[in-house]
């Protein structure tokens, strides 16, 4: 017992009860959630038996009827269009706005940190003020839209089919841009300069240095950024919820919101489980890309 | 064109597009000071007039911002102190040694970082109701919060950690700490910055949380800010003066803690951590 306790207070033990606290915690809290998950996709959850632990087996009538739903078609593509959308987006905008404050001028950190601001802010309040700036008729970017002579009329970018994923896709962007210009911007640092120089000296100008250095150096940042980028555009809920709630008529429902709305609208849980199921193992794929472009790069 | 002239006109650019970018923000804080009429002009107006600041005191009371605030800051602190606790240890045993079983943790731990809230909510909504937990709303959201959060802080610290010369807590053992002495006087204050603005993220993540709270949390007496806002948003869809001094109020102790501290978090996001 002395001896267990000595080691918990200078020896490996110590390390381990450090370790194990955190581990025991994701395990309870994240761990048995996803197994759980899996379970209750196979039963029929409502608000009847939620107090148990246990509800009544289904067998797969929870995914054959998400399979069935008209909806379900819809769903899968918006899901693809904004997440493709979003991350190719994020992605040159932000590594344009990279090489620009890689170019050393007083204050080029300072500005690009600015960018940060929007990063920062709750997502919530993010969708309320793109909320705004959207609005039909009274919005700003109809606004600057009509002046520029883009538009004739004034887009209905919220209540319109047509346009509400388009909506929401904007506001990401503009969150998630910042977030993917700070990594490429470590990425750019990473290269040493005198790479540049010799190849100033042999004659390659700006373009050919960029896809001859600039691009090779950068690929496993490149590889991580676009994995972080999909792993969050498919974490976004909050601009949905803001600005149009999935609507109208399922035309910005994507599978994170259409899982949640399953379950906390609807209030059939083993549903909302199926699509988390699904999804789930979707994201942990994605992540193992982002996990092994990460060990590339900094050696864990 | 001279080098210097190079820099004045990259300066003009940068200007002009941290202002396109920054534009929501200033218009949020200009709608929020302008009269009811004044915000459906055709064409909008871009300067502010007379700030109307009495658009602030309106809500204040009858939007319940205390009482949002108030739970929005205690879940926001619960779930630093949950994720600080639970957290730094293990990022400072990730940083410490380099073997397999390290490898295979950290491998765990970021996996875990990419569950989305919105389909995790599910089975912890299903979980927490059957054990009883949703009796305690908010805190069983700081729970399930603090799960999402930990995984980034563990990352953002074990950075911090890794900063620390390995030497001067060799030094602090040879004069005779043990480990957990040489662990709290030692490690713990050298990479204190960096452990403090990784706290901070987790803070402001906190802070502005939704979707746990939107599910876990069915007492409006309870629900913060950021539900707040939603149920505000509704009835008064019209009064954009009104909405955006509720997302001002805020939103303002987080940009306020940004501009403060924007250069230590930069640094903390960009130590290597999140490459």
């Amino acid at each position: 017992m002395t001896r267990l306790i000595r080691s918990l207070r200078d020896g490996i033990g110590f390390d381990t009860l450090l370790i194990i606290l955190a581990l025991f915690y994701l395990f309870v809290f994240a761990g048995l959630p996803l197994i759980y998950n899996v379970i209750i996709s196979f039963q029929r959850v409502d608000v009847f038996s939620l107090g148990t632990l246990w509800h009544p087996n289904v067998g797969f009538e929870n995914y054959e009827r998400v399979f069935n739903d008209p909806l379900a078609r819809r769903v899968l593509i918006n899901t693809l269009i904004f997440t493709i959308g979003s991350v190719a987006l994020q992605f040159t905008l932000g590594f344009a706005a990279a090489l620009f404050f890689h170019q050393r001028f007083p204050g080029a950190t300072w500005f690009r940190g600015l960018f940060l601001a929007g990063w920062i802010m709750p997502g919530l309040v993010v969708g309320v003020l793109w909320n705004w700036l959207l609005s039909g008729d009274f919005g700003v970017i109809n606004h600057v839209l009509k002046s520029m002579g883009w538009i004739d009329s004034a887009i209905f970018w919220r209540s319109d089919t047509a346009w509400s994923l388009y909506a929401v896709m904007m506001a990401n962007v503009w969150y998630g841009m910042p977030f993917n210009m700070i990594l490429l911007s470590v990425g750019l640092a990473a290269i040493p300069d005198d790479l540049y120089e010799a190849a100033e000296l042999d004659g390659a100008n700006a373009w050919q240095r960029f896809w001859t250095i600039t691009l090779p150096m950068m690929r496993s940042t490149i590889g991580a950024v676009l994995a972080l980028g999909v792993i969050f555009t498919l974490q976004q809920f909050d601009l949905f919820a803001a600005i149009t709630q999935g609507g109208p008529a399922g035309s910005s429902t994507v599978a994170q919101y259409w899982s949640w709305e399953l379950s906390f609208r609807e209030f059939d849980f083993g549903r909302g489980a199926v699509i988390s199921v699904m999804m789930i193992v979707v994201v942990l794929f994605v992540s193992l890309i982002y996990v092994r472009s990460t060990r590339a790069e900094t050696r864990l | 064109m001279s080098a210097a002239w190079t820099n004045r006109l990259l300066f003009v650019i940068a200007l002009v597009l941290a202002g396109i970018y920054l534009f929501p923000l200033y218009w949020m804080y200009v709608t929020s000071l302008k009269t009811q009429s004044s915000i459906f002009a055709v064409p909008p107006e871009f300067l502010p007039g007379v700030p109307q600041w009495q658009n602030y005191a309106l809500i204040w009371d009858v939007a319940n911002i205390p009482r949002y605030m108030w739970n929005s800051l205690v879940i926001a602190t619960g779930v630093t102190a949950f994720t600080l606790i639970f957290g730094a240890g293990a990022a400072y045993v990730l940083a410490r040694y380099r073997n397999p079983w390290i490898d295979v943790t950290l491998f765990l731990v970021l996996m875990l970082q990419v569950l989305p809230p919105s389909l995790m909510v599910t089975p912890i909504f299903v979980g927490f109701a059957s054990v009883g937990l949703l009796d305690y709303p908010r805190f069983g959201a700081i729970l399930a919060i603090s799960a999402k959060t930990m995984p980034f802080f563990i990352i953002l610290c074990r950075a911090a950690f890794m900063t620390v010369p390995r030497e001067l807590e060799e030094a602090a053992l040879v004069d005779g700490n043990s480990r957990a002495g040489a662990f709290f006087m030692i490690v713990l204050p050298l990479a204190r910055n960096g452990i403090l603005v990784a706290a901070l993220l987790i803070f402001m993540q906190g802070f502005g949380e939704y979707v746990y709270s939107a599910s876990l949390i069915a007492d409006n007496r309870l629900h913060p800010a950021s539900i707040g806002m939603t149920n505000f948003l509704q009835p008064n869809v019209v009064n954009w003066n009104a909405i955006m001094a509720f997302a001002a109020t805020y939103v303002t102790p987080i940009v306020a803690a940004f501009v403060l501290l924007q250069r230590q978090i930069v640094n903390g996001l960009t130590a290597g951590a999140l490459k």
